[in-house]
């Protein structure tokens, strides 16, 4: 028994030991495989590289996950088959994990790392100064990376791309189908800071106009039904932001806001497939192909990072959903296509 | 196997941190024999205090002291109810937790995330720092593990001292035996709010330290601590708990049990080619195996009394 617990004490030891070696050893290291990786990103564009690309996803769902796919089928695509090889990781919701695995990336000495989210660019920025980072399925660079005054480029060795659908033009949507509503209920998660921005933003231009606004929110999908319900039966009109709660939970919303007679405007496609009447619609996996098509051009070199800004979905579509207009009897506007 | 030892010293750190918590999660587990499920909440209060002091101008230090403070009045509420309230320990834990979500998102501004750039502020420790300390760029007095070690060992020799003091004994009789306790004239339920604010305080200042390390107070950063703490104990435990006898020694294997815990999650990050979304599960495996091993050591031994050979 002695003998287990000693062997068992020897190697936690040894293990404690080659900790403090490792980390002295890429102190001498460290500098030395920095420089040749800065050189050869300058003039390198077809030398037969193999680029590493650490990819950190905060959590599972079918936005985020579109937006890895996007990137990596693109950058793929760009570089050429066996160019480039993918560290993909989950934190599974979890925003401690980021850090670690933000921390296995610079360790690993990728090349470039995409974080997807918000929790893992902020894990993915305090870990690295060097490493080129780029965003995606970010809502406002701004507010995520503590930036006053934002100008729209981050600077440093951070750029990226928002998933932010214009929500001036999604005030007016809401001006367009429902000209004679009076009050807007605004449904987000308050666990999400990317909804608490949207929301924030959309009601000035609603208030701007004529609407009166009020928000409504929930902590997580426990308590989603018994707060939308007071929100279906409290507005004219509903707006929901682009919120991963919510997102799962549309089918606890449509059928109340059904029986409340009100429609819901969504801020993006599929929270409207759900529980929407209508939406102003970005592709999760057009931001992902944005965002490697910005990777393609930093690791080539033909771009610097520090002065790229932040990228934006190309086109948005506007649609409606076909079933719950019909079921509130409404009639579908011009220049809106049905979802599906 | 090379990327794992370049990411050690980061696992490293990040244990060290966790291992304030799970410190914290010693005082009542061990000590006072509360499951006190608080923490899941005051870990992120600290987190949130500490990003708002600091965002506000005021230095790391002052948004330190303020998140252990906060972490305290969390755990003062955990007490009120279980002592004040009659609410048992692990209900009244889960009740503070619950609230806390609101409290936090308050303290926050009604924000989810705040982002605690590097760049902005001169934080104690960060993931950035490593690099720029292997790098020469920064003195290695800065270096994260250099810095949360002392921390941690001060916090230790405090404990120690602490619980070796009259009050401090009082406490520990509390969680060994309550009528006993009672029975010597001593305020049981005092020393367990007591007991409680302290270790909240704890895991607070562990939440305060982790948002530097991470760049970010997020509202979901506390869940699943608790689990974390539990397993830096047990691991901490399984490993030095024969060697280990004395109390401040006792608590120094709480901190390595969770460098070891995050050791063996890097290792899987870095090195196994594993779907992280298999991450939890693992995670449950690793307390699951260190929870068994001492179960097992006990049946092995057990049978060798039987052949009649003493180990």
């Amino acid at each position: 028994m002695k003998k287990l617990l000693a062997i068992l004490l020897t190697a936690c030891m040894v293990l404690a030991l080659t900790a403090c070696a490792a980390s002295n050893a890429p102190a001498a290291e460290a500098p030395k495989a920095d420089a040749p990786a800065a050189e050869t990103n300058a003039p390198a564009t077809e030398d037969g590289k193999v680029y590493k690309v650490g990819i950190c996803q905060l959590v599972q769902h079918v936005a985020l996950d579109a937006a890895t796919q996007g990137f990596m089928d693109r950058l793929t695509e760009l570089l050429g088959e066996g160019n480039v090889t993918f560290d993909y990781q989950n934190a599974s919701g979890d925003t401690a994990t980021c850090g670690t695995i933000a921390n296995a990336f610079v360790a690993d000495d990728v090349d470039l790392i995409m974080a997807n989210a918000t929790a893992a660019l902020q894990a993915a920025a305090a870990a690295t100064a060097d490493i080129p980072i780029l965003g995606t399925s970010i809502t406002e660079y701004g507010v995520a990376m503590d930036i006053k005054d934002f100008n729209g480029t981050v600077g440093g060795n951070i750029s990226g791309t928002s998933d932010l659908a214009p929500l001036d033009v999604q005030a007016q949507m809401v001006k367009d189908w429902f000209p004679d509503a009076k009050n807007v209920g605004l449904l987000y998660c308050s666990a999400e800071a990317n909804s608490q921005y949207q929301v924030d933003t959309v009601q000035k231009y609603l208030e701007d106009l004529g609407y009166t606004c009020k928000q409504y929110s929930f902590t997580d999908s426990n308590d989603m039904l018994a707060v939308t319900q007071t929100a279906a039966d409290e507005s004219d009109v509903m707006y929901v932001p682009t919120d991963n709660t919510l997102a799962s939970g549309t089918g606890i919303i449509d059928p109340i806001c059904q029986a409340a007679g009100v429609p819901v405007i969504a801020g993006e496609e599929g929270i409207c497939d759900g529980c929407g009447v209508a939406t102003l619609s970005i592709s999760y996996y057009d931001l992902g192909v944005k965002t490697a098509e910005m990777a393609y051009d930093i690791l080539t070199g033909a771009a610097d990072i520090s002065t790229m800004p932040i990228g934006y979905a190309d086109k948005q579509t506007r649609k409606y959903n076909a079933r719950i207009c019909d079921a509130l009897g409404i009639t579908p506007l011009e220049g809106y296509e049905p979802i599906g | 196997m090379t990327s794992f030892f370049n990411a050690l010293p980061g696992a490293v750190a990040q244990g060290l941190i966790w291992g304030i918590m799970a410190i914290g999660v010693y005082i009542t587990y061990k000590l006072l024999d509360i499951a006190d499920l608080t923490v899941d909440g005051s870990f992120c209060t600290g987190a949130a205090t500490c990003v708002v002091l600091v965002m506000a101008g005021n230095s790391v230090w002052v948004g330190l002291l303020g998140a252990a403070l906060a972490g305290a009045l969390a755990g003062l509420a955990t007490g009120f109810f279980h002592t004040k309230c009659g609410i048992p320990a692990i209900l009244s834990g889960i009740l503070t937790q619950l609230g806390l979500w609101s409290v936090n998102l308050a303290i926050m501004g009604m924000k989810a995330n705040l982002p605690m750039n590097v760049n902005n502020y001169k934080l104690l420790v960060s993931l950035r720092y490593l690099q720029e300390v292997q790098k020469g760029t920064r003195p290695f007095y800065q270096h994260p593990i250099f810095v949360v070690c002392l921390l941690t060992l001060a916090i230790i020799a405090v404990l120690y001292w602490f619980f070796g003091t009259e009050l401090g004994s009082s406490i520990r009789a509390t969680g060994a035996n309550g009528n006993m306790a009672r029975a010597q004239g001593i305020n049981t339920n005092f020393n367990k709010v007591l007991g409680l604010a302290l270790s909240n305080a704890l895991v607070a200042l562990s939440g305060a330290l982790l948002c530097q390390y991470n760049g970010a107070a997020d509202i979901n950063m506390g869940r699943g601590a608790i689990v974390i703490g539990l397993a830096s104990i047990i691991i901490g435990d399984v490993v030095f708990g024969k060697l280990f006898r004395n109390f401040g020694l006792k608590l120094l294997a709480v901190s390595i049990g969770a460098i070891i815990y995050y050791i063996v999650i890097q290792f899987v990050i870095s090195t196994l080619s594993i779907n992280t979304n298999y991450m939890k599960l693992i995670s449950s495996l690793i307390v699951a195996v260190f929870l068994a091993v001492p179960y097992w050591q006990q049946t092995y031994t057990h049978k060798k009394q039987k052949e009649g050979k003493v180990c």
